[in-house]
């Protein structure tokens, strides 16, 4: 069952003064199924950024829809649209986005705290998701006390504890050491694992190879997919790679 | 380097920098401009040559001081918000290769910019309010405007001096502040993740123990001397408490509320109390200043504006009659009473309502009904319970109210001035009476008026009895004891010039008071407290608008980050939105609130304190004190607006 579905997604911008048109995505559809882990590749300015805030419903496509969960993103109000976030979607970004001003565990809590779950419920729910990403020693410590890894293990944290339908993840290694990366992703293949659903944006082939499926965006379109099948890590790393030397060296000539 | 390029960079600098350095000019603008008025006001020959002006120069010359030190403060504070703001760049011009001694350099022009426009902007002001202000002190002192001028090439040089030094010393502390840092340290200043503030629990402690103590004083103090004296400590208590409750004590509050499990983990208290702990750790100190500036100013002008309006009350309870003398009973008053008839009659004033009586007015300890002259004046613990005793015989109180009363053998009729005497006895060192009646009204007398202490006015037989309490103080107080005095007042519809000539002929006769000579001296003191009280009232205004201006801006740049990454986690824009803005409505009144009960506290104490003044109209004081307060938060809710408008396009961009 296809837990989201992109249907032909157009994104027109327009500069301040209504002069020139850029067109971030021209005609993009896709889906995920349940508990499938995907990753989207493509160069700066291919319409990654645009497409991933469209799906978080940050931003409204110029055309097409997106379905999540059987319920059109279009049909949900602006009023609703910030709880419709915290309910079905969970986020992990580049640069952690970790409040100052909390704890871990507070930094955790915060989306449980917006949904108004009451304390003992957010205390239960905390315990095997701070064990399984191993950070239950540093809870009571502040973002800015604790290591890049660590902080993007609290981010995971929260993205996971309210049981999102997916995890929208942009670039989440990009400000990671190697180590940090590699623990990043076994997480990330262990909650896989565990039937959740994770869609990833990142620049970074070794991120992608972990992946079940990478698809590859160009021009503000699906250029390219590649499906893991039975490859290991490895061979799937060789894979993308060939790809990308593929689409860089003007793969326009095979469409 | 090119010459002329520092210089440029400088100038380009404070361009770039305008919604941080227009403030702060215009701040120092105003400042200078206050400084050089104030200081052009106390050598105003104009002034100088005024009746009833020592008083005034003498509260100029203080106001100057005051302002002087003011500026000092304020100007470094101001400063200290733009440090902050460009330590980022600085670090970047140091990195892209500008050595530390180029900086010094740049911001040294920086300095000299902003000086010369601040001081040559700020005289040009100040020079051309110097006239309104003059005018209008004129207005209050109730004087004939001149026409001209007045500009003195020594003021102006004093107030170049001054803030030349001023600007000075705040360039070497902003080139001390950079020169100790790394360039890395530079460039992250301002992103930095703060540390939690620790919890002070002793110093929370203390500051609600010094807050306590002070408001304790002001409540209980009843004794308008005592009132004197204490008031300072008490003043001193609630600044203290003030600074400590706000760094310490809200930083304790805020922490014991979110350990507390049930109430933190709710949904607004959750972002607002974490939110609060960071704000008032970067703003405890400025809003503690916020506060006591404020209740400075609400206290200075509602007891300035109501003695100014309240003046002729006050006038009339010191001088009863418009003109009145003082002989010593058996000794001279006879003959001073009779000389003081004879020159009405050759100088043909109109004389009304003429008062005599003889009194005898000496202070003793009070113990419930039981007074006691006690010779030892320096004790402060006695202090409290000093009372003023004023004996009248029952013939010349009936003589000079129209009464008819009569006393039986050691009866006594009591009056009292401020405090009910509810006793039925009073007992004065050996003599006991009993108190047939407690009267309404009685004869004023100015010597009586001005002792600040409780006064009971006391209305006994005969003169046999007074001369037996007469003996009985000097026994106690020697030389230093009272002399039985004979009070000779009256009235007349002669105009002021013509009185205070009768008086000055009086004065050769013997102790001589009269009510438009005191007008006079009256209005130099009470016009000198009141434009002191508006002008720095304005000065405080002034800063407390900037201080908040620049809070606002500096919170702003960083509630940007935290409002993002929110909305990023699912808290809606209003959500958000109505999260900051009551945690901003909280930093922002809590220094009006406070500033509202110091001031409603003080209200005791203040009334006591102006009765020593002789100023007794409290209903007036209390309908002044609201008025200021009113209009006091009127002018904060609009800079509120004005402010948050920034604010909020800071944080949404």
């Amino acid at each position: 069952m296809a837990i989201l579905e992109a249907k032909s997604l157009q994104k027109i911008y327009t500069t301040r003064f209504g002069g020139a048109k850029v067109q971030a995505l021209s005609d993009v559809s896709f889906s995920v199924e349940q508990g499938e882990y995907v990753a989207i590749m493509g160069e700066s300015g291919s319409g990654k950024t645009t497409l991933l805030n469209i799906l978080a419903a940050l931003d409204r496509p110029t055309r097409g829809e997106v379905i999540l969960d059987g319920r059109r993103l279009s049909s949900v109000s602006d009023r609703e649209i910030s709880a419709f976030r915290r309910d079905n979607l969970g986020f992990v970004f580049q640069d952690f986005n970790l409040l100052d001003t909390f704890s871990v565990q507070d930094n955790i809590f915060l989306p449980m705290v917006l949904k108004g779950s009451q304390f003992r419920e957010m205390k239960r729910k905390l315990a095997p998701v701070a064990a399984k990403l191993g950070i239950t020693d540093i809870l009571e410590k502040y973002p800015y006390e604790v290591s890049g890894g660590q902080k993007q293990r609290t981010a995971v944290a929260r993205a996971l504890i309210t049981g999102p339908k997916l995890i929208l993840a942009d670039e989440p290694t990009g400000a990671l050491d190697s180590r940090s990366t590699d623990g990043l992703l076994k997480v990330f293949n262990e909650i896989n694992r565990d039937g959740q659903t994770i869609l990833m944006v990142t620049h970074s082939v070794k991120a992608a190879s972990h992946a079940g499926r990478v698809m590859f965006i160009k021009d503000g379109r699906v250029f390219h997919q590649i499906y893991r099948g039975n490859s290991t890590v490895d061979q799937m790393y060789q894979k993308i790679s060939d790809s990308l030397t593929l689409i860089m060296t003007g793969g326009e000539d095979d469409d | 380097m090119t010459k002329g390029f520092f210089p440029k960079l400088a100038a380009g600098n404070i361009r770039k920098n305008g919604k941080t350095y227009v403030p702060y000019m215009i701040s120092s603008i105003i400042t200078i401009a206050m400084y050089y008025i104030i200081c052009s006001l106390s050598v105003n020959p104009g002034l100088n040559n005024m009746m009833g002006a020592e008083p005034l120069m003498y509260m100029l010359n203080l106001g100057t001081w005051v302002v002087a030190i003011f500026s000092v403060i304020f100007l470094f504070y101001t400063s200290s918000f733009i440090i902050k703001r460009r330590k980022r760049e600085f670090g970047l011009y140091n990195i892209l290769g500008m050595e530390k001694l180029h900086l010094a350099v740049t911001m040294g022009w920086e300095s000299i910019i902003t000086a010369a426009i601040s001081i040559g902007a700020g005289l040009i002001l100040g020079i051309a309010l110097d006239k309104v202000m003059y005018m209008f002190f004129l207005k209050i002192m109730e004087a004939a405007v001149p026409l001209g001028f007045f500009v003195s090439a020594d003021v102006i040089f004093k107030t170049v001096i001054l803030f030349a030094v001023i600007f000075f010393l705040i360039f070497l502390n902003s080139v001390r502040q950079i020169s100790l840092a790394k360039p890395i340290e530079l460039i992250r200043a301002s992103g930095e993740g703060e540390k939690e503030p620790k919890t002070k629990i002793v110093m929370a402690v203390l500051g609600a123990l010094f807050l306590g103590a002070g408001y304790y004083i002001a409540l209980t103090t009843k004794n308008p001397l005592e009132a004197f004296i204490l008031f300072f400590v008490a003043a001193v208590c609630v600044i203290i408490g003030t600074y400590l409750l706000f760094t310490a004590g809200s930083i304790a509050l805020l922490k014991a509320l979110r350990k507390n499990k049930r109430f933190y983990y709710k949904r607004n208290h959750f972002i607002s109390v974490s939110g609060m702990i960071y704000r008032m750790k970067q703003n405890a100190a400025g809003l503690a200043n916020i506060c006591i500036l404020s209740t400075m100013v609400l206290v200075m002008i509602s007891t300035t504006s109501s003695m100014m309006v309240g003046m002729n009350d006050t006038l009339a309870a010191r001088y009863p009659n418009d003109l009145c003398i003082y002989g010593f009973y058996g000794v001279d008053d006879r003959e001073a009473i009779a000389d003081v008839k004879a020159l009405q009659k050759e100088e043909g004033i109109s004389v009304k309502d003429e008062m005599d009586y003889r009194f005898l007015s000496f202070s003793a300890i009070q113990d419930g009904d039981e007074f006691t002259a006690v010779d030892d004046t320096g004790n402060l613990n006695l202090v409290g319970k000093v009372s003023g005793l004023v004996f009248v015989p029952l013939e010349d109180y009936n003589a000079s109210m129209g009464e008819n009363e009569s006393l039986e053998n050691g009866e006594v009729l009591v009056y009292a001035n401020r405090d009910d005497y509810g006793y039925s006895k009073m007992k004065v060192g050996d003599e006991t009476f009993s108190v047939k009646e407690t009267v309404d009204e009685f004869m004023g007398n100015g010597i009586t008026a001005a002792n600040v202490a409780n006064t009971y006015f006391v209305v006994t037989g005969d003169m046999d009895v007074i001369e037996e309490l007469y003996e009985y103080q000097r026994g106690v107080y020697g030389d230093a004891g009272s002399e039985i005095r004979h009070y000779y007042g009256f009235n007349t519809d002669a105009s002021e010039e013509e009185q205070i000539e009768f008086y000055n002929h009086m004065s050769t006769i013997g102790l001589a008071e009269s009510k438009a000579e005191g007008r006079i001296g009256f209005i130099g003191l009470y016009g000198g407290f009141f434009f002191i009280g508006v002008f720095l009232g304005a000065l405080f205004i002034m800063a407390t608008v900037l201080i908040i201006y620049y809070k606002q801006i500096s919170e702003g740049y960083e509630d940007k980050g935290r409002f993002e990454i929110m909305q990023k986690v699912g808290l809606s824009r209003s959500e958000v939105k109505s999260s900051i803005r009551s945690q901003v409505l909280t930093v922002f009144f809590l220094p009006l609130v406070t500033a509202g009960i110091h001031t409603a506290v003080a209200f005791p104490i203040l009334k006591d304190l102006l009765a020593v003044l002789n100023f007794t109209n409290v209903k007036l004081y209390l309908i002044a004190t609201a008025v200021c307060y009113l209009v006091f938060a009127a002018m904060y809710v609009i800079v509120y607006i004005f402010t948050s408008r920034t604010y909020y396009r800071i944080v949404k961009r």
